[in-house]
């Protein structure tokens, strides 16, 4: 028997496919007019493009990871990984933007360290932090972790900092709502649900916002038990 | 701390001198791949739109990358490819297989443990990060290769060796140079090492491969009730990880527990229903339990995602028409024109899929006969009695047991006596040696002697391997030739005998050439032996050593 959640889930599912391939073919389309123009010409402003539809696509996927937390259906697989690789692709992810920004970046972890997560969901949290770091950033990134018996995942950029009702939110993501700002409160009620996901040897991992740090911005931190 | 892009301190990979393989049906997107790995540097890129392509193009050379899509329509995916590349060692210790999927869907991320490509990336992905994940997943690879090919080769104890150097070298790969040594330690039996590393990581953090590993080392000692609780602990705390319920429901059948058994796999099936194996196997446990129901869907099933795989056999064709025939024999209420027509078009699949094999024709005709007599539709069990007598002369291998007995039984429901009895002295005679069979072939035999035969060939077999086994090899050889006289065409007696008769060669010269040529005189008498059967390995060994030896001469 077919459960309407079932039906739904399918339903979200599809859609989600459906939209990404056009995203997809999109961004396909956009990279061979950018192939037939000589690289002097190409104007820096796709990276924007790049990056907005990159914005889309980890929406959706987010929307239907949310989706299959509350439903018990999100597969959670934990596995050893570097460090250092995770987080350099985290940035790697928005080259395009990097390059159209003429942004630096600097990332702070120990080389051969290794730690337990699922990479896919992690990746969807941070390298959708990371983008957003580099979105409100005047010039420069910073990604650094530490590793003790909790992983500790920092992004601070150098641009303006959460406002400040955000900061206030801690522990209660779905008030970030908020259509005057444009802030949907999906990205960090998202690696809230991920962050409680992770539960190891009685801790729970967490996500905390603050203000300030060594490049006086925005600063987001995830822990990982 | 590193500044910015261009500090990259690894060495480049040389993307010009792999070859790379792109498994893609959607072609915009993979113009989009063949431009990535281009502008890395390829130049030997080949492009298929199908995993039956993708296999074809493994088999003529093996590719040091492989990028496929996971969905690739109505053909094979890509975790299927993944797992005929592996099966049929068509990869290179060294290969990168990158999945290549539109989104994180469950029934998928959990493949086979064992069978897990280097990478997963989710579109739209840019080439930097491709390459990312190529570079690391191709320095990660190389660096475990030495280990991955001693392990290919069977040499654990050197092989578990240089996973620990391996280990300490590049502490960055620590936990898949670990996953090596449990896989060694436990090649070479030697369970408390393998348990201690495997409990010591669970206890630091349950990962799936780790867990797995307690538990079957758990089984390997034969400590069945700490494999039980282990299993079912893993089943609840990983219930995506399916090789959890696969040992579960396999301990819990040996423990008689056959309807617990099935319970279990049907929890593994629900969340990932694509494995064939494992739908076969709960078709085969449900019927013992007389669950038609999920007999019928379990191999419903395997018939539907069997279709592009390379591992599907004619058994769940015929166990599904078996279970839809036990449908309309049941007093249940049931649609039986859909049942019928479900059949007719299985029956259809089935000889499509195998036309070229009279062997499977045959059985198909019989279970057909069989199906149609449930209806009492008179006609056509006699013209599947009529197209399986015209096919029986055309066999030209053994019947399997479990298709002996399968075929004797219909044979007989349906008043074939003759034939039947045929194949049943056909089988006894081949399959003397196993009890199981003998206890089923029995049951439905009318010929006493045939049975009594058996057992007589069986205890000359019997004797012949004692006294081979010290080396005694002439008296060997004349009782392998007594159970020979009473069963001459039982392939397994036959390589006995000829495997007695090269160590004698070897042992001692003066009858070499006549113990060879005998040798080389009963291999060529073995004509019925088919490359699927498993006896055909040992059959091709033996012919090699034999020949090898008469060149020596």
């Amino acid at each position: 028997m077919t459960k309407p959640n079932d039906i739904f889930s399918t339903i979200l599912a599809s859609t989600v496919h459906d939209m990404k391939n056009s995203l997809g073919m999109m961004l396909d389309a956009l990279d061979s007019i950018l192939s037939e123009t000589p690289k002097t010409k190409t104007n820096p402003q796709y990276g924007i493009v790049q990056y907005e539809s990159s914005r889309v696509n980890s929406s959706l996927m987010q929307l239907l990871a949310i989706y299959k937390i509350e439903n018990n259906q999100l597969p959670f697989n934990p596995a050893y990984h570097s460090v250092y690789d995770f987080l350099e692709e985290q940035i790697m992810i928005h080259e395009p933007l990097l390059t159209a920004k003429g942004f630096s970046y600097s990332l702070d972890v120990e080389e051969e360290a290794e730690a337990a997560f699922d990479d896919v969901l992690i990746s969807m949290v941070v390298s959708n932090i990371v983008g957003n770091a580099i979105r409100y950033a005047h010039s420069k990134i910073l990604v650094s972790a530490e590793i003790t018996d909790t992983l500790c995942i920092t992004i601070c950029d150098d641009g303006p900092g959460y406002p400040a009702p955000m900061l206030e939110l801690v522990g209660d993501y779905m008030l970030g709502i908020n259509q005057s700002t444009g802030s949907t409160g999906l990205g960090l009620f998202f690696a809230h649900q991920v962050a409680n996901l992770h539960a190891h040897g009685g801790k729970t991992g967490c996500i905390d916002l603050k203000n300030g740090g060594p490049l006086g911005g925005g600063i987001f931190q995830i822990k990982i038990p | 701390m590193q500044e910015s892009i261009s500090t990259f301190q690894k060495p480049p990979i040389r993307y010009s001198q792999k070859s790379v393989l792109i498994i893609e049906d959607f072609a915009e997107f993979a113009r989009s791949l063949r431009g990535m790995m281009t502008t890395m540097g390829s130049k030997k890129i080949h492009l298929v739109y199908n995993g039956e392509d993708a296999i074809q193009a493994c088999k003529e050379k093996k590719y040091d990358i492989i990028l496929s899509d996971y969905n690739l329509g109505d053909s094979k995916d890509g975790q299927q490819i993944l797992e005929e590349l592996h099966h049929f060692n068509l990869l290179k210790t060294n290969s990168v297989f990158i999945m290549i999927t539109a989104e994180n869907t469950t029934a998928m991320v959990m493949g086979a443990l064992e069978y897990q490509p280097d990478s997963y990336l989710t579109k739209p992905f840019n080439g930097n990060l491709l390459k990312s994940r190529l570079d690391k997943a191709i320095i990660k690879k190389d660096l475990l290769a030495p280990t991955a090919r001693l392990m290919r080769k069977k040499q654990w104890a050197e092989a578990l060796d240089l996973a620990e150097q391996t280990a300490k070298e590049n502490p960055k790969y620590r936990m898949a140079c670990l996953r090596h040594k449990y896989q060694c330690l436990k090649e070479l039996r030697r369970y408390d090492a393998a348990l201690e590393l495997t409990t010591q990581l669970v206890n630091e953090r349950p990962i799936p491969w780790a867990m797995l590993g307690v538990g079957e080392i758990f089984y390997a000692k034969k400590e069945l009730q700490r494999a039980t609780d282990l299993f079912t602990d893993m089943t609840k705390e990983f219930p995506m990880a399916l090789e959890g319920y696969d040992w579960l429901a396999k301990i819990q059948y040996q423990l008689g527990l056959v309807v617990e058994a099935q319970q279990t796999l049907s929890k593994a099936v629900d969340r990932s229903p694509k494995a064939l194996k494992r739908q076969k196997l709960l078709g085969k446990i449900a019927e013992e339990n007389e669950d038609i129901q999920t007999m019928s869907s379990a191999f419903r099933q395997a018939v539907k995602f069997g279709k592009n795989s390379a591992f599907a056999s004619p058994d769940e064709f015929i166990k599904l028409t078996k279970s839809i025939g036990m449908q309309l024999k049941g007093t249940e209420d049931v649609d039986r024109k859909k049942l019928l027509n479900e059949a007719e078009s299985v029956f259809n699949k089935l000889n499509k899929r195998f036309k070229e094999d009279p062997k499977i024709q045959f059985r198909s005709a019989i279970a057909h006969a069989d199906f149609s007599s449930i209806t009492d539709d008179k006609d056509n069990v006699e013209k599947y009695l009529k197209t399986a007598n015209r096919l029986y002369d055309r066999i030209e291998e053994h019947l399997g047991s479990a298709e002996s007995i399968e075929i004797s039984e219909s044979l007989k429901y349906l008043g074939q006596n003759e034939l039947a009895e045929c194949i049943l002295e056909e089988a006894v005679e081949q399959y003397f040696d196993d009890p199981k069979f003998i206890q089923k072939a029995s049951k439905l035999t009318t010929n006493k002697h045939l049975i009594e035969n058996s057992k007589k060939a069986n205890q000359y077999n019997n004797k012949a391997i004692h006294f081979f086994k010290n080396k005694d090899f002439n008296l060997a050889i004349d009782f392998f030739k007594k159970a020979s006289e009473i069963a001459p065409n039982n392939v397994n007696i036959n390589l006995n005998q000829v495997q007695a008769l090269l160590k004698r060669s070897q042992a001692n010269s003066s009858n070499k050439e006549a113990d060879l040529k005998s040798a080389e005189q009963i291999l060529a008498g073995i004509t019925r032996l088919g490359p699927q059967d498993a006896r055909f390995t040992r059959y091709s060994e033996l012919n090699r050593l034999t020949q090898l030896m008469i060149q020596n001469l």
